[in-house]
């Protein structure tokens, strides 16, 4: 019975070898048996030809063969019972007839226990009926070999078996532990998924949906999700999620999203401090797993983290949660972490490809959008390319831009750099070239651009082009240009204010002495004549110099009032038809009698032209200049007044030959109280504001009024006075 | 003894001469005229007047120069200067020009009296 054994399990090896060849699982038990094999079928060779030859006679012999035989089996045995697949036989019903350890191991059962069962009571539901049908097949020689899978994880193959020690063929049991090789598998393509997702996709947005499913989907777990260290590296929260089971893991996941983990607090904050994974096995035992209330609702019972290392820094966890005790062994939790590692590395390379693709985006955004024109230029000065900017600025098309219209701006820059000094465009790269100039567009209207140029160097950190911004500067320009116009105006307004307000200063102070030297007089006379005792031709002469001071005063008011009226335009002018001449000799009648030693001539055109004018203002300008020429004459002399036509003009004449007006002074002899400030006609009285007087009604009346004079020898002023129209057509006609 | 004192009222103002020329004498002084700067200093230093009244605004010379003129060879000569200038900067501005005092144009009477008589008070002591 032993050795009838042994020839089945040597038959059943055979049928190993053929049926596993495929399964590199099994080489080395394969290898042991296939020696073992043929050590036997050497040693039954042997032993069958003994028997044959020596049958009767050789008894010790044989004896001796079968000693060897068993010494063969048992090492068979030990070696069937090493394998790593469960060996054993069973008949044609599927009752175990014997079974290795390893068997009973792989089935979970007692090897007694499996003794007393049935391959068909092994298998459960619809896996019992397939091994039922199976066991059927084979008893009626239909099938020699069925292979399948039982409850999820063992793979079982019959093989039927003839048997020569028994009338009923045997069947072959050998059950191989499907779990562990599944495992290595789901590794496998757990490892081979993530790797794919690594390299398909670019961001860590799309990728980590799809590497937390291939964790859910080929590792078992329930949902995964990625903690994402915060921007400010004080946190980490739940960025991405994957539920591989059903809704109600939904409430656990949108949980974890309110979970703010910090370093060395809960699962995920140990594996952040601690940089390698750890696991749960049971979720209720952790005080400080979170969302604690969640997790229990959904019914997880283990968690499993593992860190993402991005140049050796934790830069989020990935943390998977299973409803079952799911403790990763040793393999799974080496492929995880390696996934962690390339993952870190997948999303450091992915923020620096989408980082450069911004940037190269936003480049692109820039130079097509920007409302400043752009050039890319090579380092020889040629245009790569314009921007639409550009070309709309300078109203080009791209090749007339290209071909001409650069060039000639290059050109124009550098003419315009040599002006002022600067080093033409391409020499003057390296300090950054920039300039303005005007240049013409295409439709010919000339622009004030502003140029300047930017070197961008290659990987070597040679240029390897340039970037030109040219903006239309034009308004800017006309408007700073208009503006400095405008500021020298405001310059000269300024000074003239300054001017304005010595003189100001200066009238005031001009004023108020006049006021108070006549005032001195009138104070003091009127104070003597009040205190009395006074002789009455004393008072008769001091009331004489307070009338005379105080008419003065009264004047001197009277001229200033009218002098403002005729600045701010508020006199008034009664115009008329008017004889010069006749106003002439009326202002010589009234100044003789104070003319003293002074005689009058007079040298006028009596065909002169009426004038249209003010009278009264006429005739003030004249008696202001006679006065003056009498009170400038103290010697005498004589003052000769002359009218005659001078164009559309009736220009008159005031000379005299008296002190006259040193050089220096005759420029300023209209201004007011000019007269104060000259030396030896300081003793002449007057309110210093005659002449400006004078000067504003001949200019009220549309004339001029000028002087000439030299020390010494006498004044001449001239004004003139518009003729009236229709005295000026007059004229025309009798000079036609 | 005010006949002992003499008075030089330099003014180019007429009106102005006649009343410092009247209430001076009705007080008891000699009054000396000088119409101009030049006159001024010329007269100061020929008659040796006890004090002068100077005006400043004068044709030549003004005042202020006809004064350092006279202090340069009488540097004890006390000067006031009476003028119709009498901005508020004025005062100093004469102060520092070297006047013992400063009369305000127009002024009255006993003020001019009292003025002339304290220099002469002093010019005595």
């Amino acid at each position: 019975m032993p050795f009838a054994f042994a020839a089945a399990v040597l038959a059943a090896i055979l049928g190993v070898i053929t049926a596993a060849a495929s399964q590199p699982d099994y080489a080395f038990p394969i290898f042991i048996a296939l020696v073992v094999f043929a050590a036997v079928l050497a040693g039954v060779a042997v032993a069958t030809s003994e028997l044959m030859r020596e049958s009767r006679s050789a008894a010790a012999l044989a004896e001796r063969r079968v000693e060897q035989l068993a010494d063969v089996e048992r090492r068979l045995r030990a070696t069937v019972e090493s394998a790593g697949v469960g060996l054993g036989t069973a008949d044609l019903h599927g009752r175990f007839l014997q079974v290795t350890d390893r068997l009973a191991t792989v089935l979970g059962r007692g090897r007694e226990e499996l003794l007393q069962t049935t391959l068909a009571d092994l298998a459960t539901g619809n896996d019992r009926a397939a091994v039922v049908e199976a066991l059927a097949l084979l008893e009626n020689g239909d099938l020699t070999r069925w292979e399948g899978e039982i409850n999820g994880a063992a793979g079982v193959l019959l093989v039927r078996l003839p048997n020569a020690a028994a009338d009923e063929p045997l069947l072959l049991v050998q059950v191989a532990d499907n779990a562990a090789r599944r495992r290595g598998e789901a590794l496998r393509d757990c490892t081979a998924a993530v790797r794919q997702v690594v390299v398909t996709t670019t961001t860590v947005d799309q990728a980590m949906p799809q590497v937390l499913r291939a964790f859910c989907e080929h590792l078992g777990w329930s949902a995964a999700q990625h903690w994402a260290l915060e921007p400010d590296q004080a946190a980490m929260r739940s960025k991405h999620s994957c539920n591989a089971s059903d809704a109600t893991l939904e409430g656990f996941l949108h949980a974890s999203r309110g979970v703010v983990v910090t370093e060395g607090v809960g699962l995920v904050g140990r594996v952040w401090r601690s940089g390698v994974p750890a696991a749960e096995e049971e979720l209720s035992r952790v005080a400080d797993y979170q969302p604690a209330t969640a997790a229990r609702s959904a019914g997880l019972r283990s968690a499993f983290a593992f860190p993402i290392v991005q140049a050796g820094d934790v830069a989020g966890v990935i943390e998977l949660v299973s409803r079952d005790a799911h403790s990763p062994r040793e393999d799974e939790v080496a492929v995880l972490a390696n996934a962690g590692v390339e993952i870190g590395q997948f999303m450091l390379r992915a923020e620096t490809s989408h980082a450069l693709r911004r940037s190269e985006a936003d480049h692109r955004a820039i130079f097509e959008r920007s409302p400043i024109g752009i050039a890319r230029i090579g380092t020889g000065g040629d245009l790569l390319e314009a921007n639409p900017s550009l070309l709309h600025m300078l109203e080009h098309d791209p090749e007339t831009m290209r071909v001409t219209a650069w060039p000639e701006l290059m050109r124009a820059y550098d003419m315009a750099a040599a002006k002022v000094r600067k080093a033409p465009f391409l020499a003057g790269l390296g300090d950054g070239s920039s300039l303005q100039l005007r240049a013409a567009t295409g439709s010919g209207n000339w622009l004030w651009l502003q140029l300047s140029a930017t070197s961008i160097p290659d990987a070597s950190g040679a240029p390897e082009h340039v970037l030109v911004m040219v903006e239309d500067v034009t308004v800017v320009r006309e408007t700073s240009d208009r503006l400095a116009e405008a500021l020298e105006a405001t310059r000269d307004a300024n000074a003239n204010l300054e001017k304005l307000d010595q003189t100001k200063s200066e009238f005031l102070s001009i004023v108020s002495h006049e006021f108070r030297t006549a005032l001195t007089g009138i104070q003091g006379f009127s104070e003597l004549i009040r205190d009395g005792g006074l002789e009455s031709d004393e008072v008769r002469a001091y009331g004489g110099y307070i009338f005379n001071d105080a008419d003065r005063v009264n004047r001197l008011i009277g001229d200033m009032l009218d002098l403002d009226r005729m600045e701010s335009g508020r006199m008034s002018m009664r115009t008329a038809d008017v004889d010069i001449n006749d106003i002439v000799m009326e202002a010589i009648s009234r100044a003789a009698p104070a003319a003293g030693a002074v005689e009058f001539k007079s040298d006028l055109d009596p065909r002169l032209p009426i004038v249209a004018g003010d009278r009264d203002r006429l005739i003030q300008v004249l008696s202001n200049l006679v006065n003056n020429a009498v009170k400038y004459s103290p010697d005498g002399g004589t003052v000769t007044l002359a009218s005659r036509v001078d164009g559309r003009f009736a220009l008159i004449s005031v000379t005299d030959t008296g002190i006259g007006i040193p050089q220096d002074e005759i420029g300023h002899v209209f201004e007011r109280f000019r007269r104060v400030r000259s030396g030896a006609a300081q003793s002449i009285p007057g309110t210093g504001l005659g002449l400006t007087i004078v000067k504003q009604i001949v200019e009220m009346h549309g004339g001029k009024i000028w002087v000439e004079s030299a020390l010494g020898h006498g004044s001449s002023f001239h004004f003139t006075i518009p003729l009236a129209p229709e005295s000026a057509n007059a004229l025309q006609l009798r000079h036609a | 003894m005010p006949d002992a004192y003499t008075v030089l009222v330099a003014d180019d103002n007429e009106v102005a001469q006649r009343l410092c020329k009247r209430v001076l004498e009705k007080a008891g002084y000699s009054v000396l005229i000088a119409a101009d700067g030049l006159q001024a200093v010329d007269i100061a230093l020929s008659q040796r007047p006890t004090m002068i009244l100077m005006d400043v605004a004068m044709p030549g010379i003004d005042g202020l120069e006809a004064m350092r003129r006279i202090k340069a060879d009488v540097p004890g000569m006390p000067i006031v200067i009476a003028s119709a200038h009498s901005m508020s900067s004025d005062r100093e501005r004469f102060l520092a020009a070297g006047a013992d005092d400063v009369l305000s144009k127009p002024f009255r009477l006993a003020d001019l009296i009292a003025i002339v008589e304290s220099l002469a008070r002093a010019r005595t002591a």
